[in-house]
């Protein structure tokens, strides 16, 4: 019954001590039970001290015979990190025990490395079934089968027999009883530490999400429009003492303390936000080594702080602020998920803008189908066809291929490569048409540089020049026009100018949207020494010119 | 037989309505004119009963023209357009009808149909007609659209209405009622208006008339029957 207390008495000692360590950062289990390589290190150092210290507060009885608790430390060490591990606490232990030696000496080695062995295969066979692994009532049976065997091989080895079975008799029953109890109530509080780890994880993730879902639905208005809701947001779920959202320049929203002086549209004062948005890096000030400095008032309650940057496209364009008064610690918790919410932020940001130049692309691809079917164009087209028909019926059907042949050009997308030729061919289909039309107060003169012919250009890049200007520079003269189109080379450049004599370009009001495509995608294919310039002297002309290299678009 | 007047700046669309019309046998194209101000002259000068009247035209449109015409000059008018985005606007404007480009006979027909119904002048919706902003005159070979702003008066002769402009003077069609109601002149005399933001000086003579001397140092009359509307106009 002495030996039994001062066993459990033993064991307490040890369960204290595994408490600690299973918390302590030295075991940290890379998944929620698999050990890697550090981890499995700081568990045989433990796993061995436990056995040793095991071996010293061991009740020594007559003979060298040792009752001790060295079986929970190899049982633990085979279960929670495989048979090799508790093999070796098991060899540890054991060259350890035989240094004390007496006449169990050997038997009890064996019976430790057996342990380790038998934890080793739990662990092999319940490691696809990590829930079970850690099963108290698998580690009690285990244990004390081995502490069964144990105690066999002291019979089998241990000589004079009657010494053994004396031995047996006495230390056999506490040891398998406290060893099998100890090895139970260590996997329990693996099992309890594991479910601490699961709530802190769930509920972080749980407020990761949250802001997320809250954040998502406002994004799409832009930063600076949201901060002071994103603020509150942030704010109400970390519990922080105070957040602050800010552009490159400016406080866009401050909740929480310190927002009598920390006042939205003020311009950032502080050198540790300047210093993230300068280097584009997480500034953190814990409180107890750095510490937050107000710049504006010094008795300002707020200590620590978190600057993320919000990075879009390689740009910060604002920062994240998380702050605690100086009578809180800054949580390592709201740390991560500061950085994790600013994360989310830019990435919610990168997709806003992703959708709002989508959206500009579609309007403008959009207006350019528009453009392509101006049915201003068509019916008047057709009714100027329909009246020639009765005087000229030949030349009625070449306007009527003329009209089919623009159509035809016009249905290519909008997106593809035209040769400049092609480009003239397409122009020319509507000039023709356009031609009919006024009679005699129009006339279209064309200069081009045969040697250009070849380049490519976006499609659609000369027709809705030709159309502004006559739909709003020649159609507007009551007396004759002249169109002129050249195209020529000069420095390296192809220079297409399409001119009207008319000068009204003035006077043009919203109607620069073609204009402006026709440049935008200029640009993109070609880059920004390209594009569409307009220069204009009123009621004498109106001239646009197109530049980009000599070469065009290469294929 | 209806008299008709067409007014459209293409050839081809004239020749068109021109003939479609013609064919209908009930009535006769008394003229065409390929824009607005030819237009508001042949309309004065035929005294046609109904008039074609395209929308989109150079320098003057179609609405702009009818501001212009003093509404005891206006036969009925339909619009003849290719397109109907300006449908709505044709008939506040108090069109009799609206014609799409390319017309179909039996649309005109309907439209023919509507027009020997008559319609007493008293009966078409009250126009409630655009301001004129521009004011078309003739010059030797061109047309000239001169801003209401640079206007500082006007004078009826019995040569016609003139615009002056400080030291220049454009000859127009438009009457000087019409100047009057649309173009913010105001009445000074039986035959001057004056901008009012042109005046310069108001100086009183004894027989209680007055005269008015505008920005560039021309002076326009003042006539007793005026000067009270025009002191009340300017708040004196």
């Amino acid at each position: 019954m002495r030996i039994l207390l001062s066993l459990i008495e033993t064991l307490s000692v040890f369960v204290v001590l595994f408490y600690f360590y299973t918390r302590s950062r030295f075991f940290r289990p890379q998944k929620s039970e698999w050990l890697g390589r550090r981890g499995k290190l700081s568990l045989f150092v433990f796993c061995s001290a436990l056995t040793m210290v095991g071996n010293y507060l061991g009740i020594w009885l007559e003979g060298g015979v040792v009752a001790n608790t060295r079986a929970v430390g190899s049982m633990i060490a085979g279960i929670a990190g495989g048979p090799f591990l508790g093999v070796a606490v098991g060899v540890t232990a054991s060259i350890h025990r035989l240094s004390f030696g007496g006449f169990t000496a050997v038997s009890g080695s064996m019976g430790t490395i057996f342990d380790g062995l038998l934890g080793g295969l739990v662990h092999l066979r319940r490691r696809n079934r990590p829930e079970s692994l850690f099963d108290w009532r698998v580690a009690f049976a285990v244990t004390a089968f081995g502490e069964i065997c144990h105690m066999g091989f002291v019979l089998l080895v241990s000589r004079p027999f009657s010494a053994s079975v004396e031995a047996v008799k006495i230390i056999g029953p506490p040891m398998i009883l406290t060893n099998s109890i100890g090895a139970a109530l260590f996997m329990l509080v693996l099992r309890e530490r594991e479910r601490v780890v699961d709530q802190v994880a769930a509920s972080s993730s749980a407020k990761a999400l949250k802001v997320a879902q809250r954040t998502l639905r406002l994004l799409g208005n832009g930063l600076g429009n949201v901060a002071l809701e994103l603020a509150a947001i942030v704010r109400a779920e970390t519990g922080v003492g105070a957040v602050a959202i800010t552009d490159s320049e400016t406080i866009l929203a401050f909740d929480g303390l310190g927002a009598d002086h920390h006042v939205p549209g003020n311009a950032i004062a502080s050198s540790l936000t300047r210093q993230s948005i300068g280097g584009r890096e997480v500034v953190f000030a814990d409180g107890v080594h750095d510490h937050y400095h107000c710049s504006i008032v010094p008795d300002c309650p707020l200590d620590s702080v978190l600057i993320v940057p919000l990075v879009v496209d390689n740009a910060v364009v604002g920062t994240v602020q998380l702050f605690e008064p100086e009578t809180r610690r800054f949580r390592n918790l709201n740390k991560s998920l500061g950085e994790g919410i600013a994360a989310l932020l830019s990435s919610q940001l990168l997709m806003a803008r992703y959708q709002e130049q989508k959206n500009l692309l579609t309007v403008s691809e959009l207006k350019l189908l528009h453009a392509q079917v101006n049915p201003h164009f068509l019916f008047n087209a057709l009714n100027t066809i329909n009246a020639i028909i009765r005087s000229d019926p030949e030349r009625a059907r070449e306007l009527l291929v003329h009209l089919s042949h623009f159509f035809r050009k016009n249905l290519k997308r909008s997106g593809e490569l035209s040769t400049l030729a092609e480009e003239l061919e397409h122009v020319g289909a509507y000039l023709e048409i356009e031609k009919a039309r006024f009679q005699d107060r129009l006339t279209v003169e064309t200069e081009v540089d045969p040697s250009l012919l070849g380049i490519r250009m976006p499609t659609f890049t000369l027709q809705p020049l030709i159309e502004n200007a006559l739909k709003h520079g020649l159609s507007t003269k009551l007396s004759h026009g002249t169109a002129r189109i050249r195209a020529r080379r000069e420095d390296q450049q192809a220079v297409i100018e399409i001119e009207d004599d008319a000068g009204a370009y003035v006077e043009r009001r919203g109607s620069g949207l073609g204009m402006r495509i026709v440049d935008k995608r200029l640009k993109a294919v070609l880059g920004e020494s390209c594009g569409v310039d307009v220069t204009c002297v009123p009621d004498e002309l109106t001239r646009v010119t197109v530049r980009m290299p000599a070469e065009g678009v290469l294929q | 037989m209806i008299r008709a007047l067409i007014v459209d700046d293409e050839v081809h669309a004239r020749e068109e309505l021109a003939a479609l019309l013609s064919e209908t046998g009930a009535v006769t194209v008394v003229g065409s004119a390929p824009d607005a101000i030819a237009g508001m002259r042949a309309i004065r000068q035929l005294r046609p009963e109904i008039v074609f009247l395209d929308v989109q035209m150079p320098a003057v449109n179609g609405f702009e023209m009818l501001s212009m015409m003093d509404d005891v000059d206006l036969p009925d008018v339909v619009f003849v357009t290719a397109h109907d985005e300006f449908a709505v606007r044709a008939f506040e404007e108090g069109a009799l009808d609206y014609l799409l480009k390319p017309i179909s006979r039996e649309r005109l027909a309907k439209t023919l149909e509507r027009a020997g119904r008559g319609t007493p002048p008293e009966a078409r919706p009250a126009i409630a007609k655009a301001p004129i902003t521009r004011i078309p005159c003739a010059e030797r070979k061109a047309i000239k659209l001169v801003r209401v702003g640079d206007v500082e008066s006007v004078r009826s002769t019995l040569a016609g209405v003139y615009l002056v402009c400080g030291s220049a003077e454009y000859a127009t069609d438009l009457t000087l009622q019409t100047l009057e109601a649309r173009a913010g002149l105001l009445r000074c005399h039986k035959q001057h208006l004056v901008n009012p933001d042109a005046i310069d000086q108001i100086s009183l003579a004894d027989n209680s008339a007055a005269a008015i001397r505008t920005r560039s140092g021309q002076t326009v009359p003042v006539s007793r029957r005026y000067l009270g509307q025009i002191r009340e106009r300017l708040g004196l």
